[in-house]
């Protein structure tokens, strides 16, 4: 069924579209739930998920009661249950239930990341990096954890750690263009020439392994053009990076014409770019 | 210090970024086609990011651009929009303050303005918005009273329409536009849905449904 593909797709992707998900799981509970299997009860906690999502507590609810009745005593349920507590803001009672899960499973990380996700939409942002940073010491391979770590620190301008957290996943995922692009933007916030370098290095290597990255793009030749400009550099180091500049101009250039062709609609974005890297070549 | 007015088309576009991305902050760019002097008339906007709001080179990209782009179309940008993730803390971060004090560099009445997510509600009385200005060197709130959204109610709805038909999907920031340059972050389409949607027949309509 057309349907339960869909699900099972966004499943698979993790993708967070959770009206949609709402819309086809609701219609194929209601409808066709005998023609499910067994099927029926991963749909009942995708559907619910996003039922949360979108403040649809009755849906969840309903979802929350078939999966109670056929797993009771489950500690996947429970952590549902929990979200749904999360979900009304009764963030001490869903932190209670976290705890009950982690006496019965002290390992149970589902649980812990929960916690820690009360933490951050209760704004005590201090408290989730240091339960975070405690987790990762006993989980160091959570790639989920570390990603969301350089977030944290990010929105505190600790750039030293986030890019500490970001160093981690290059390592362990070499081919992700976009942990590159985010480690060059981390490196170029931190400023100075050492930084700028390490920042062009990174949006390099993010565009060697996906030539379309935009960000990739401009990161090359925004650093490039600042490491160029900079009195500290040498003739040699200046001339280089000129030609990393120009070589990225011109990428953007021809990315931006090809965008351009038969829409009317981008026309305006196409010309403020082609205005902003002449003036700066010119400079 | 001064007046400050809010079109329809920055407001609702604001509002539209805040909940096309409701887990995530986001900010934006407050542009002016009136000339330097006088009351700030905040006549659009430019939605910027969905992410990463600290982090410097998209930030000045985006500036960069939307500077080029005012020059070429006789706007100014007069300030700088931000709505955080979580909703109970709806104070200036250092990113937005360091934003809005280079805008201020070169326009000396910019606003700072922040959206209230805990107020935003389809009929909400007064716009979920929090203004600052500068005094000396600090970003300061400002007097409600200064800041005129013009036919408040009528701006709700076109809101409210545009997020019930799904056409607030249309809108483009431009973390949007470096995902796919082929969309557009001058909001072309949208602009013309909202101007449509504020014409005076539809105005109309609206005033009979709010009254019932």
């Amino acid at each position: 069924m057309e349907m339960r593909d869909k699900l099972r797709k966004w499943r698979e992707d993790n993708h967070r579209n959770s009206e949609q998900i709402v819309d086809v799981g609701e219609e194929l509970i209601n409808e066709h739930a005998s023609k499910l299997g067994d099927d029926i009860w991963i749909i009942y906690e995708q559907v619910m998920i996003a039922a949360l999502d979108c403040s649809r507590d009755d849906l969840a609810w309903t979802c929350l009661q078939e999966l109670k009745r056929q797993f009771p005593g489950s500690q996947r349920v429970k952590r549902l249950a929990g979200m749904r507590l999360e979900a009304l803001e009764k963030y001490e009672d869903a932190s209670k239930q976290y705890d009950s899960i982690l006496q019965d499973d002290p390992t149970n990380t589902a649980a812990r990341k929960r916690k820690i996700s009360i933490l951050k939409a209760q704004g005590k942002s201090a408290e989730a990096i240091r339960e975070l940073n405690e987790y990762l010491e006993q989980f160091v391979g959570d790639q989920e954890a570390w990603h969301e770590l350089s977030e944290l620190y990010i929105n505190e301008h600790d750039y030293g750690k986030a890019a500490f957290c970001l160093e981690e996943l290059m390592m362990t995922n070499p081919h992700n263009h976009l942990y590159c692009e985010q480690y060059a933007e981390v490196k170029y916030t931190q400023g100075g020439l050492e930084n700028l370098e390490l920042s062009r290095k990174y949006f390099a290597q993010a565009l060697k392994l996906n030539n379309r990255n935009m960000r990739a793009l401009f990161g090359l030749y925004m650093s490039a053009s600042h490491i160029a400009a900079s009195p500290k550099v040498n003739a040699t180091v200046k001339k280089a990076n000129v030609k990393y500049a120009t070589w990225a101009t011109n990428q953007i250039n021809r990315a931006y014409q090809l965008a351009g062709r038969g829409t009317k609609e981008n026309k305006c974005s196409v010309k403020a770019v082609e205005e902003m890297l002449e003036s700066i070549t010119m400079s | 210090m001064g007046e400050v007015e809010l079109s329809c088309l920055a407001y609702v576009k604001m509002y539209l970024h805040g909940c096309l991305f409701p887990r995530c902050s986001v900010n934006g760019l407050l542009l002016s086609s009136s000339p330097a002097g006088g009351a700030v008339c905040v006549t659009d906007c430019v939605p910027l990011l969905h992410s990463h709001l600290p982090l410097a080179p998209i930030t000045q990209l985006g500036l960069t651009q939307v500077d080029v782009w005012c020059a070429q179309t006789q706007q100014r940008i007069v300030g700088y929009y931000q709505a955080n993730a979580c909703v109970s803390d709806n104070s200036p971060t250092p990113c937005a303050l360091k934003i809005a004090d280079k805008i201020a560099e070169q326009c000396n009445n910019a606003v700072l303005l922040m959206i209230d997510g805990g107020k935003m509600s389809p009929d909400y009385r007064v716009p979920p918005i929090v203004m600052y200005e500068r005094k000396d060197t600090r970003w300061t709130l400002k007097d409600k009273h200064t800041i005129m959204l013009r036919q408040w109610e009528e701006t709700r709805e076109i809101a409210n329409q545009l997020l019930d038909s799904g056409d607030h999907s249309l809108l483009v920031d431009f973390d949007s536009h470096l995902d796919d340059i082929t969309r557009d972050w001058t909001n072309q389409k949208l602009n013309a849905k909202i101007a449509e949607l504020a014409s005076p027949a539809n105005v109309c309509t609206w005033m009979s449904r709010v009254e019932k």
